[in-house]
C-alpha cells in the first residue's frame, strides 16, 4: 500500500463529484418541463338556482380568483369581490394577482385544478387554442340578468363577445373595451396648424413639415414593433374590404401579399426611407420610446391601443391632450370608410369548466357586468367596459377617453377585430421582422416574405389547432 | 497483505457488517439521497424526455405520442437553429474570454507585483480584488438592466460617449444592430462573471507554495513565463472546472439575453435555446416540442462538458505536476 495513491484517489472521487455538479444544471434544463397527471377536482356542491343567483352559488365554499396583474391593476376585481361577499357572506373570496398567467398556472390546469376565474392577459397570457376545451361556455353568464335586472347581453356592445367566441363558444369574455388607433397631441397640432392625415400621401406631407422642425413622424420601441403591424393590418383591411381579413385570419398561403396589405407596406417603406421614423427602436425600450413621444415629442403620431394614456400617465407633457385618430388609408376611396377602426374587447376573463366553484366564478364575472362595478371601472381606470354607458360626456376629464368613443360612434357599423396573432401565439416571432423593417434593413419584399415564413409555419403545422374565422 | 485461509474470517466480516446500525446508517446517509435523487433528479429527466416525443400542450392531461417528429420539426426550424448556432457561439466565446481575463487579473493581483522581496500581487491589489467582484454581487436580472441604460441608443452612456468623441455611434445602440448585439450582449456576461472566477483562481494560485514562484523567479523566469509555465499546470483543475461551469451558463443565458434583449434582439441575432423553449412552451402552449428542445439543450450541454475534460486529458492534464 503507497501513501502516494490516496490523493490520487481522492482526486478521482472529485472529478466524480464535478461530473455530478455538471449533470445538475443540465437537469435544470430537462426537469422545466416537468408535468403531471390529471386529476377531475370534486366540485362544490350547488346552491340553489333562483332569480338573483341564477348559477346556484352554494352559501358556503371558497371562490379562488387569479386576475392579470397589468396597467389595470386587480382592484377593480376586488371592487366586485366586495359585492360578492355582502351578497354571499358564507364564501371565502380569494383574489390573486399574477403578472405570469401561463407559466402559474399551467401546473393547475394539468393537475385539474384550476381556479374559478382567470383573466387570461398579458404577455404571458395562455394560447386559447391550448385551453379551449377546458373553458366554461360563458354564453349563460350573458343571457343571465344583471344584478339591475338586465340581461346582460342587451347591455354590453357591438361585437365585444367576438374575440372571446371560439368556434361557436363563448369562451372568454373580455371585459376592458379598447379602440386601436393613432394617437397624437392636440394642442401641438393646433399650434403648429397641422391635421391628423387620412390617408399614407398625406403622412408623407405631414412628415416633411415633422422634418422641418427637427420632429419625425414616427417612433418605436423594439417590444412593441408590433403596433405597426396592428395599424397595417387596420389600413389593409380598410383598403381591401373583410377579406383581406378573413384571408390573415385563416393563414392563407401568401395572404401577406394581398394588394391591400402590399400597398401598405409599400407606403410605410417610403415613410421608413425618407428617414420619417426615429432611428433607433430597434435599441429602445419600448416604454421609453413612447415617453420620447408623450413627453420629448421627438415624434407626432404613435399607433397604439387606448391603454396608452393610463399607461403613460405619469410621462405625459402637460397640457398634451393626447387624442386618436383612425389609422390612414392609402386610396381616397377604401372599401371600408376610413372612419373605421379596430376595437378589441380585451382582459379575457375566463371559467375553467374543471374549478371547484364554477358557479362562483361566473357569479363574480356578471357582477363585474353590473352597472356599479363598470362605472368604477370606467372612472379609475379611465377606459370603457364592454358594458354601455358608463362613460359621461366629460369622460371624467381626460380627451382620450372622450376621443375612443367619438371615434367609436362615427365608426358605426365600421367596428372590426382579428385574433390570429394573440390565438397562435406569433406575436413574439413577428416583432422580429417589424424591428428590422422599421429600423430600414429590410424592404417591404423582405418584411412579406419574413411574415409569410412565421405564418406558414404555424399553417403546416398539424400540431397547432387551427380555427376557422369566417 | 494477510496470508491465505482466511476466508472464514472474511464471511464473519461479512455477517458482521449487517448490525443494525449499519443497515440505519445505510438507509438514511445512502437510501435516503438516492432516493430523493431518483424522484427529484432522474425522473424528471426520464419524464421530459417522454414528452418529447409527445405533442403535449401543457395544459391538459391529453399526451398523444408522436415519436421522433418533434425532433424532426427541430431541426427543420430556421428560427430553432438559428437559436442553436447563437447558443453554440456562446458556449465557444464566452468561457475562452471569461477564463482568460480571469487569469490575468488573478495572476496580477497575486504575483505580478514587484520582483523584489516577497512573490506578491500588484500595489492596491486588494482594492482591485475587492472591486473586480462587484459585478457578481448584482443580481443578473439588475446587471441587465443597468446595461440595457447604457446600451440605449438615445440616452445611453456608450452611445453619449461615442458621439462626444465625434464617432458616430450605432443608430439603434449596440444591442439594436444584429451586427454588434451579440458581442454587446457577450460583454455583459463576461463583465458579470470575471470577478467570480478571478477569486477562484486566487484562492487556487494562493494555494500553491511560495517557494515554487520563488525558485522559478531564482531561475531567471519573468513574470509571464511564470504564470505559464508555473500557475496555469498547478491550478489546471480550477481552469477546468471554471471552463465547464462557465460553458453552462453560457449554453443557457436566459436570464441576461431575456432582459437585455426580450424578443432575441435584432434579426433574431441573441435569441438562445432556452428562451426559444421559453416561448415555445408557455406562449405558443407547446410543451412536447419545448421539451424535446430541453433535451437537445441537455444533450449539447453534455457534449461540451465531455470535449472540455477530453481536451484537457489529450494536453496532458491527467499527469500529476504536483508531485
Amino acid at each position: 500500500m503507497s501513501i502516494q495513491n490516496k490523493p490520487l484517489q481522492r482526486r478521482g472521487f472529485l472529478r466524480g463529484a464535478l461530473a455530478t455538479a455538471v449533470l445538475v444544471p443540465m437537469g435544470g434544463a430537462l426537469a422545466s418541463c416537468a408535468g403531471g397527471s390529471g386529476t377531475a377536482a370534486s366540485s362544490a356542491a350547488g346552491g340553489d338556482v333562483s332569480a338573483t343567483n341564477p348559477f346556484g352559488v352554494a352559501k358556503t365554499g371558497a371562490l379562488d380568483a387569479v386576475i392579470f396583474k397589468g396597467g389595470y391593476g386587480i382592484d377593480y376585481v376586488d371592487f366586485a369581490g366586495a359585492i360578492f361577499t355582502k351578497n354571499y357572506p358564507g364564501v371565502t373570496v380569494k383574489i390573486s394577482p399574477s403578472t405570469d398567467i401561463a407559466q402559474e398556472l399551467q401546473p393547475r390546469f394539468v393537475g385539474g385544478t384550476p381556479p374559478d376565474l382567470i383573466d387570461n392577459s398579458g404577455a404571458k397570457s395562455i394560447g386559447f387554442a391550448t385551453i379551449l376545451d377546458q373553458l366554461e361556455d360563458l354564453k349563460s353568464i350573458t343571457e343571465a340578468n344583471n344584478l339591475e335586472g338586465t340581461k346582460i347581453a342587451d347591455t354590453l356592445y357591438d361585437g365585444v363577445l367576438a374575440p372571446g367566441t371560439f368556434d361557436g363558444k363563448v369562451a372568454a369574455i373580455n371585459y376592458v373595451l379598447t379602440v386601436y388607433a393613432v394617437w397624437y397631441s392636440a394642442s401641438l397640432f393646433k399650434a403648429n396648424n397641422w391635421t391628423v392625415p387620412t390617408t399614407w400621401d398625406e403622412a408623407m406631407d405631414l412628415g416633411a413639415k415633422a422634418k422641418a422642425q427637427g420632429k419625425y413622424l414616427f417612433l418605436w420601441g423594439k417590444e412593441a414593433a408590433t403596433y405597426y403591424l396592428t395599424m397595417a393590418i387596420e389600413s389593409a383591411i380598410k383598403e381591401g374590404g373583410d377579406t383581406v381579413r378573413v384571408n390573415l385570419e385563416n393563414l392563407k398561403p401568401d395572404s401577406w401579399s394581398q394588394p391591400a396589405v402590399q400597398a401598405v407596406f409599400g407606403a410605410l417603406e417610403k415613410i421608413v426611407k425618407a428617414g420619417y421614423v426615429k432611428p433607433g427602436g430597434a435599441g429602445t425600450q419600448f416604454t421609453a420610446a413612447q415617453a420620447q413621444w408623450s413627453n420629448n415629442q421627438d415624434a407626432l403620431l404613435y399607433p397604439s391601443g387606448s391603454w396608452i394614456e393610463n399607461e403613460m400617465k405619469d410621462q405625459t407633457k402637460a397640457d398634451f391632450q393626447m387624442t386618436g385618430a383612425p389609422t390612414p388609408v392609402v386610396t381616397s376611396s377604401p372599401k371600408i370608410a376610413q372612419s373605421g377602426v379596430r376595437s378589441a374587447a380585451g382582459e379575457p376573463f375566463i371559467v375553467p369548466s374543471k374549478g371547484v366553484n364554477v358557479a362562483a366564478g361566473k357569479e363574480l364575472l356578471r357582477i363585474m357586468l353590473s352597472k356599479d362595478a363598470a362605472v368604477n371601472f370606467a372612472k379609475t381606470k379611465l377606459a370603457p367596459t364592454v358594458v354601455k354607458g358608463t362613460v359621461p360626456a366629460d369622460g371624467f376629464g381626460s380627451t382620450a377617453l372622450v376621443s375612443q368613443t367619438t371615434m367609436l360612434d362615427k365608426a358605426g357599423k365600421n367596428i372590426f377585430t382579428w385574433n390570429f396573432i394573440d390565438l397562435y401565439g406569433m406575436n413574439a416571432d413577428l416583432l422580429v421582422p417589424w424591428n428590422s423593417f422599421l429600423a430600414g434593413d429590410l424592404d417591404a419584399a423582405g418584411l412579406t416574405k419574413a411574415l409569410q415564413d412565421i405564418t406558414d409555419k404555424v399553417a403546416n403545422d398539424s400540431s397547432v389547432k387551427k380555427i376557422e374565422v369566417k | 497483505m494477510k496470508p491465505g485461509g482466511d476466508l472464514p474470517v472474511a464471511a464473519r466480516r461479512r455477517r458482521k457488517k449487517l448490525t443494525f446500525d449499519k443497515v440505519s446508517f445505510m438507509a438514511v446517509f445512502l437510501g435516503l439521497p438516492l432516493v430523493i435523487y431518483l424522484v427529484f433528479v432522474i425522473s424528471p429527466f426520464v419524464q421530459a424526455v417522454y414528452y418529447s416525443m409527445t405533442s403535449w400542450s401543457g395544459f391538459d392531461a391529453n399526451m398523444p405520442f408522436i415519436g421522433f417528429d418533434n425532433y424532426v420539426k427541430l431541426f427543420n426550424d430556421d428560427i430553432f437553429m438559428i437559436s442553436v448556432r447563437n447558443s453554440i457561439t456562446l458556449a465557444i466565446f464566452l468561457p475562452v474570454i471569461t477564463v482568460i481575463l480571469a487569469l490575468v487579473l488573478a495572476t496580477l493581483v497575486t504575483i505580478g507585483g514587484s520582483s523584489r522581496g516577497q512573490i506578491k500581487g500588484l500595489k492596491g491589489a486588494g482594492f482591485y480584488r475587492i472591486v473586480s467582484f462587484f459585478p457578481y454581487v448584482i443580481p443578473a436580472v439588475v446587471i441587465g438592466i443597468i446595461w440595457a441604460q447604457i446600451y440605449d441608443p438615445s440616452s445611453g452612456l456608450l452611445n453619449g460617449l461615442l458621439n462626444a468623441v465625434g464617432l458616430d455611434g450605432p443608430a439603434n445602440g449596440m444591442l439594436g444592430d444584429s451586427r454588434t448585439a451579440m458581442i454587446a450582449s457577450m460583454v455583459v456576461i463576461v463583465w458579470g462573471f470575471v470577478g467570480f472566477y478571478m477569486i477562484l483562481f486566487i484562492a487556487a494560485i494562493k494555494g500553491i507554495p511560495a517557494e515554487t514562484f520563488e525558485a522559478a523567479r531564482i531561475d531567471g523566469a519573468g513574470r509571464f513565463r511564470t504564470a505559464i509555465t508555473i500557475t496555469i499546470p498547478l491550478i489546471r483543475d480550477n481552469i477546468q472546472t471554471a471552463y465547464v461551469y462557465m460553458g453552462i451558463l453560457a449554453l443557457d443565458a436566459f436570464v441576461y439575453m431575456s432582459v437585455l434583449n426580450s424578443t432575441g434582439g435584432p434579426a433574431n441575432s441573441t435569441l438562445v435555446m432556452s428562451q426559444k423553449l421559453f416561448t415555445t412552451a408557455f406562449s405558443k402552449g407547446q410543451f412536447g416540442l419545448a421539451c424535446a428542445m430541453g433535451v437537445v439543450l441537455a444533450v449539447m450541454t453534455l457534449i461540451f462538458s465531455a470535449l472540455v475534460f477530453l481536451v484537457n486529458r489529450l494536453t496532458g492534464g491527467s499527469k500529476d505536476v504536483s508531485n
